[in-house]
């Protein structure tokens, strides 16, 4: 069973608005049935929403339109105007499409750059192996010197 | 018998969105009561209702290419509406009118009599009376009251849950009938 509070919550909102379901409508009326406060309550919210109810709907001044209008043909006065400069812009000086011209030119430098890292990449193996081997054949000087500073683990001797 | 924006056909609009003036024009006719009292009770003056309403109108032909379908014109109008409406209510917050209690403390507006008023004195005391509420809750009262709009209809207009819409017209009613209360106290 709801407090007077409730329903006085109900009234306000819901119930005043027919939003209520039927069920809680005719549970909410039959409490109105036992309980004068919350019907003199309901009576002042029906009394404070009839002026909003009969208020009129006022009729659209004219010039509403013509003020829209106006200004819509403004905008596209402007707008042809512009469009009209571009035009004429556009046939005095060649403009490349910027975009996929800049693409092109950024794809080009990532292409480049790959290509060129790998390419020193395979140079720098092979010229490191090439000594490797020399030094393993020749046993100079180099090699010895080489062990004398090294740590000892095999990939000290590759890079040696 | 003067179109609602119900009546508004899909072809209307697409034509509308494109530029065509006679299209955009039954557009216009159809939603430009809606749109002008509206923004006329949320900002609570006939100069500025003009101004509220002629930026929906510039909003509505610009931004109609965007529109996708998925709701209908008139929720999408009432939205716009609602936003243009507050935010406009909110940024000129001193257009606030005669205090009430000043306007009718020496009058019965609440009681039976009230059905006699004659039309100026029922504007003015809807105006009066909205000029006491926030524009969120004014704009809830509109669209309520005035306009007849559904809870799910307000929430969609206002982008807000229906518990919100709920508690934004509890509070303004409970103001309105404080006031009510007030006036009817210091008459006794």
């Amino acid at each position: 069973m709801k407090k007077c509070d409730q329903y006085k919550d109900l009234i306000l909102t819901d119930y005043i608005d027919r939003q209520l379901s039927q069920e809680v409508s005719s549970e909410l009326e039959n409490h109105l049935l036992d309980c004068s406060d919350c019907r003199i309550f309901l009576k002042e919210v029906k009394n404070n929403k009839t002026p909003f109810q009969q208020a009129f709907q006022e009729q659209v001044p004219g010039e509403l339109w013509d003020t829209i209008k106006q200004k819509i043909e403004n905008d596209n006065q402007v707008n042809d105007r512009i469009e009209d400069i571009l035009g004429k812009l556009r046939g005095l000086i060649f403009f490349p499409r910027l975009v996929p011209v800049f693409v092109s030119f950024v794809l080009m430098l990532l292409a480049g750059s790959v290509t060129f890292n790998r390419i020193q990449i395979q140079q720098t193996q092979a010229r490191d192996q090439g000594e490797y081997l020399v030094s393993l054949l020749s046993n100079t000087t180099s090699v010895s010197q080489a062990e004398s500073n090294d740590l000892g683990t095999p990939i000290e001797h590759y890079f040696l | 018998m003067k179109d609602t924006m119900e009546d508004i056909t899909k072809d209307t609009l697409i034509r509308a969105s494109q530029g065509d003036m006679p299209a955009f024009e039954d557009v216009y006719k159809a939603s430009s009561s809606f749109v002008y009292n509206v923004a006329l009770r949320v900002v609570n003056n006939r100069e500025d209702a003009l101004e509220v309403s002629q930026e929906v109108f510039m909003t509505i032909y610009y931004k109609l290419k965007t529109f996708r379908f998925e709701s209908s014109f008139k929720t999408w109008v009432y939205r716009i509406t609602a936003n243009c409406a507050i935010n406009f209510a909110k940024k000129n917050s001193k257009t606030k009118t005669v205090p009430f209690e000043e306007a009718y403390g020496g009058g019965a507006v609440f009681n039976d009599a009230q059905k006699n008023l004659d039309q100026e004195h029922q504007e003015k005391l809807v105006e009066n009376l909205l000029g006491e509420l926030n524009a969120d809750q004014r704009a809830c009262v509109v669209l309520r009251d005035i306009q007849g709009l559904s809870y799910e209809e307000m929430a969609q207009a206002l982008n807000i849950n229906v518990n919100t819409v709920r508690s934004r017209l509890k509070r303004a009613r409970e103001k309105l009938l404080s006031l009510s209360n007030r006036v009817n106290y210091e008459k006794v």
